[in-house]
C-alpha cells in the first residue's frame, strides 16, 4: 500500500451523492420506529464506498432509499438524496424517478436471486429494459449483456438465451449484476451481491467489479461482511448501527484505525484469512431492535465498554477526528 | 419431439381413463339396485307387453340383449361405443342418444362458453385492479364487489335477473332459446332473436363466475406483486406497462388451470340456469333425464362431459407446457 496521500476537503463538485438528514422509518404493530434516523452522508464521486455493520443496523434499508425504492410499510419520512446532475430525487415524479431508476443509479439488491421474471428469458428482459428506457438501438444492450457476462466469466449466448430456473444461484447474481450495469449508470448500489458465489468466483467478480467502476468512472456503494472485501476494493468505510453512521473514514484508516468503539469491535469480530483466528473476539450484546433504539444519548451505549454517564444523556454527532475521518463518539478514543 | 412424445403420452393416458370411465358407468348401471334394465323390462310386462316384444323394446334401448351374459353385454357395448352409438333413448322413444346430445349441446356450448369467457376476462381484470389498488378505494369496491357476487348462489342469480329483466322490467323475453314465431335460419330475425335470448341466461353464468375469477386473480396478483423480481423490475426502471405485463402473466398461470378445466365442465351446462330460463342445454337435457329414469341418455351425457374434462385436462397440461417455460422437461 501507498502511504496516505494528503488529503484536501472535497469541493461539492467531487460529491456525486449528498445524503442529508435523511430518517427512513418502518410502521410496525407497536409503531413508528426510524430504521435510519438523520443520516448524512457525502459520497464521492469516483469512490468505492463500503457499507459495514451488523445485520439489522439499516444497510439495505439506506440502499433502497437511495433509489426511492422504500415501499410500505417503511417510508422516507425526512430528509433529501441529492445526486449531482439530478437532483433530490426524493421530489421527483413517477416518471423521472423511473427513469432515473437503471438509467443514472442502479442496485443490485441483497439475496438477489430471483430478481427475473420466470417466464421470459434473459435477453428478452435485456430487451424490455431497453424498451423501458428508450434507447434507440436496443441490440446495443444484448452486445453489452453479453461482453459483461463473458467478463464475469458466464457462458454468454447460453445466459442470454436461459431462464432463471436454468441459471444457478451464483449465476443469477452475476446475471443480476449485468442488469445493474446495462445500461451504464453513474452509481451503483451492491448489497452483498457475491454472497452466492463461492470464494474465488467471489473474488473474481470483484475484480471485475472493480475494473468496470474504473473504466466507466462510476460511484459505487458497496454492502458486505467481508472485511477482505472491504480491505481489497474499497476506498472508503461507513460504519453503521442502528440507522446511524458511527464512523465514517477512508478505508486504510478506518481499518488500520478504528476510532469508535463500536468500528473497533466489529473489526475485532471478524476473523481475518490472514490473522491468527483466536484473534476474532465476539461482539458482546445483541443488536437493537428498532423498537429498542433509544431516542436520546447514544445508541451503542449498552453494549459499549467505556460507557460514561454523558453516553445516556447526549446524542453524539458526527465530528471530524482526524482529516477526512468522522466518528460519533463523546469520547477521545485513541486511534 | 419431446414435445410429440409427451402428447402422446398424455394423448394414450386421457384414452385409457375414457375408457376406464365408459366401462365403469356400463357396470354402474348393472350393479345398481333395481337394475334399470329388469325394471324397465318388468314395467313393460306389467303394461301386458308380451315377453319377446318387451325383451327386443329394451335390448334396442339399451343397444344390447338384456339376457346375454354380462361380458358379452360389455363387449357389444364397447364396440356401439367406439362407433359414437349410446343406444336410444328411453324418454324420447326411438330417437338416438348421441342425436338428442349433439342437438342440445350447441345451446350449452354458447350460453357457457360466452358467459366463462365474459366472466374470466371481467374478473381477470378485476382481481388485478382489486390487487394493484388494493390500498384506494377503486380496489376495495372491486374487491367487495366480487366478494358479493361471489357469495350468491346461482340459483337465486339466475331467479333475480330473470324477475327484473322480464317481469319487473320487461327489457329481455322469457324462456325458451328463441322466438317461436320466427322462421330458424342464418336471418338476421332469427339471430337477433337468439341473441336477446341469450343474454340473461349469459349474464347469469358469466355473472356467477365472476366473483371467483376476481378474487382468485387478486390474491393471485398479490403474491406476485410480493415477488422479487416485480421489485426488481421496479429498480430497472420498468415502464408500468411493462411491469403489468409482468404481473398478470405470471398471476395468471395459476387460473389458466382452471379456465381450462371450467371450459371442460361446460358439458355438463348449469342445471339452474338453464332450467330457470327454459333454456334446452345439456344442464336441461340431464335434469330431465334423471327425472325420467332414461339411463341411456343419462349414460351418454355423463360420458359426454367425462371426456370433456379429460381432453380438457390434457389440454391444459398441454398449453401449460407451452407458456410455463419451467415445466418444459425432456
Ligand atoms: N419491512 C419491514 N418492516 C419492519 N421493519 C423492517 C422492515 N424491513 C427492515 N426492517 C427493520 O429495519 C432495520 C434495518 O433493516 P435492514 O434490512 O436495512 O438491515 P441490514 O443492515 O441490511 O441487515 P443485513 O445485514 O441483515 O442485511 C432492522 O431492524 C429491520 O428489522
Ligand atoms: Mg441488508
Amino acid at each position: 500500500m501507498k502511504s496516505a496521500p494528503l488529503r484536501v476537503p472535497l469541493s461539492d463538485s467531487e460529491i456525486e451523492v449528498s445524503i442529508r438528514g435523511l430518517s427512513v422509518s418502518y410502521q410496525t404493530s407497536t409503531g413508528l420506529y426510524d430504521a435510519i434516523h438523520d443520516l448524512s452522508l457525502a459520497i464521492h464521486r469516483g469512490s468505492i464506498t463500503a457499507i459495514i455493520g451488523e445485520s439489522g443496523s439499516g444497510k439495505s434499508t439506506l440502499a433502497m432509499a437511495m433509489l426511492n425504492s422504500v415501499t410500505f410499510p417503511g417510508k422516507i419520512r425526512t430528509g433529501a438524496i441529492d445526486y449531482a446532475d439530478v437532483g433530490d430525487i426524493t421530489g421527483l415524479n413517477a416518471e423521472s424517478l423511473r427513469r432515473f431508476r437503471g438509467e443514472h443509479a442502479a442496485m443490485v439488491f441483497q439475496a438477489s436471486q430471483d430478481t427475473l421474471n420466470p417466464l421470459k428469458r434473459v435477453g428478452a428482459q435485456l430487451l424490455d429494459m431497453a424498451r423501458s428506457h428508450g434507447l434507440r438501438d436496443r441490440k446495443a444492450i444484448l452486445r453489452e449483456g453479453s461482453l459483461l457476462a463473458e467478463r464475469m466469466s458466464l457462458p454468454a449466448s447460453r445466459v442470454m438465451a436461459a431462464y432463471q430456473h436454468e441459471l444457478s444461484g451464483g449465476m443469477r447474481q452475476r446475471v443480476s449484476m449485468i442488469f445493474a450495469l446495462a445500461l451504464k449508470p453513474r452509481v451503483v448500489l451492491l448489497d452483498e451481491p457475491t454472497t452466492a458465489l463461492d470464494v474465488l468466483s467471489q473474488s473474481h467478480v470483484l475484480q471485475i467489479v472493480r475494473a468496470i467502476h474504473e473504466e466507466r468512472h462510476l460511484t459505487t456503494l458497496l454492502i458486505t461482511h467481508d472485511m477482505g472485501v472491504v480491505a481489497e476494493l474499497s476506498d472508503r468505510v461507513v460504519v453503521m448501527y442502528a440507522g446511524r453512521i458511527m464512523e465514517d473514514a477512508p478505508s486504510r484508516d478506518l481499518l488500520r484505525a478504528p476510532r469508535h468503539p463500536y468500528a473497533k469491535a466489529l473489526i475485532r469480530a471478524i476473523p481475518r484469512l490472514t490473522g491468527p483466528l483466536d484473534r476474532a473476539q465476539a461482539l458482546p450484546g445483541a443488536p437493537l431492535e428498532l423498537r429498542q433504539i433509544p431516542v436520546v444519548g447514544c445508541v451503542f451505549r449498552d453494549r459499549c465498554t467505556l460507557r460514561q454517564s454523558i453516553c445516556d444523556e447526549v446524542t453524539p454527532t458526527l465530528r471530524e477526528v482526524a482529516p477526512d475521518h468522522r466518528t460519533a463518539c463523546h469520547l477521545e478514543v485513541e486511534a | 419431439m419431446a414435445f410429440l412424445k409427451v402428447f402422446v403420452r398424455k394423448a394414450i393416458g386421457g384414452l385409457v381413463m375414457i375408457f376406464v370411465v365408459a366401462s365403469f358407468t356400463f357396470f354402474l348401471i348393472r350393479l345398481m339396485p333395481g337394475n334399470p334394465v329388469t325394471t324397465k323390462l318388468n314395467a313393460l310386462l306389467a303394461t301386458g307387453t308380451p315377453y319377446p316384444i318387451a325383451l327386443s323394446k329394451v335390448s334396442v334401448m339399451y343397444g344390447f340383449v338384456p339376457n346375454q351374459p354380462v361380458w358379452q353385454q360389455y363387449l357389444t357395448y364397447l364396440g356401439e361405443l367406439a362407433h359414437f352409438n349410446l343406444g336410444e333413448s328411453i324418454s324420447y322413444t326411438g330417437v338416438s342418444v348421441t342425436h338428442i346430445i349433439l342437438s342440445a349441446a350447441p345451446w350449452t356450448i354458447i350460453m357457457v362458453l360466452t358467459g366463462v369467457i365474459v366472466s374470466f376476462v371481467l374478473g381477470v381484470l378485476a382481481g388485478v385492479i382489486a390487487a394493484v389498488w388494493r390500498n384506494s378505494w377503486i380496489g376495495q369496491s372491486s374487491t367487495f364487489l366480487a366478494t358479493f357476487l361471489h357469495g350468491i348462489p346461482q340459483f337465486m342469480l339466475a331467479l333475480v335477473l330473470a324477475y327484473v329483466f322480464t317481469t319487473v322490467w320487461r327489457v329481455f323475453p322469457f324462456g325458451a332459446p328463441y322466438n317461436a314465431a320466427i322462421q330458424p335460419g342464418w336471418t338476421p330475425a332469427f339471430i337477433g332473436s337468439l341473441a336477446k335470448h341469450a343474454v340473461l341466461p349469459v349474464a347469469a353464468y358469466a355473472i356467477s363466475g365472476y366473483g371467483g375469477w376476481a378474487l382468485t386473480m387478486r390474491s393471485s396478483v398479490t403474491s406476485v406483486l410480493g415477488d422479487e423480481f416485480i421489485l426488481a423490475a421496479e429498480l430497472r426502471g420498468l415502464t408500468r406497462g411493462m411491469r403489468l405485463r409482468y404481473i398478470a402473466r405470471n398471476a395468471f398461470l395459476p387460473l389458466f388451470t382452471t379456465l381450462t378445466l371450467s371450459l371442460g365442465f361446460m358439458f355438463g351446462g348449469s342445471v339452474f340456469i338453464e332450467s330457470i330460463f327454459d333454456y334446452p342445454g345439456l344442464g336441461n337435457l340431464l335434469t330431465t333425464s334423471i327425472g325420467a329414469e332414461d339411463y341411456p341418455l343419462m349414460q351418454g351425457a355423463f360420458l359426454l362431459i367425462t371426456t370433456a374434462v379429460i381432453v380438457a385436462n390434457l389440454l391444459a397440461d398441454l398449453l401449460y407446457t407451452a407458456i410455463d417455460p419451467r415445466i418444459r422437461r425432456a
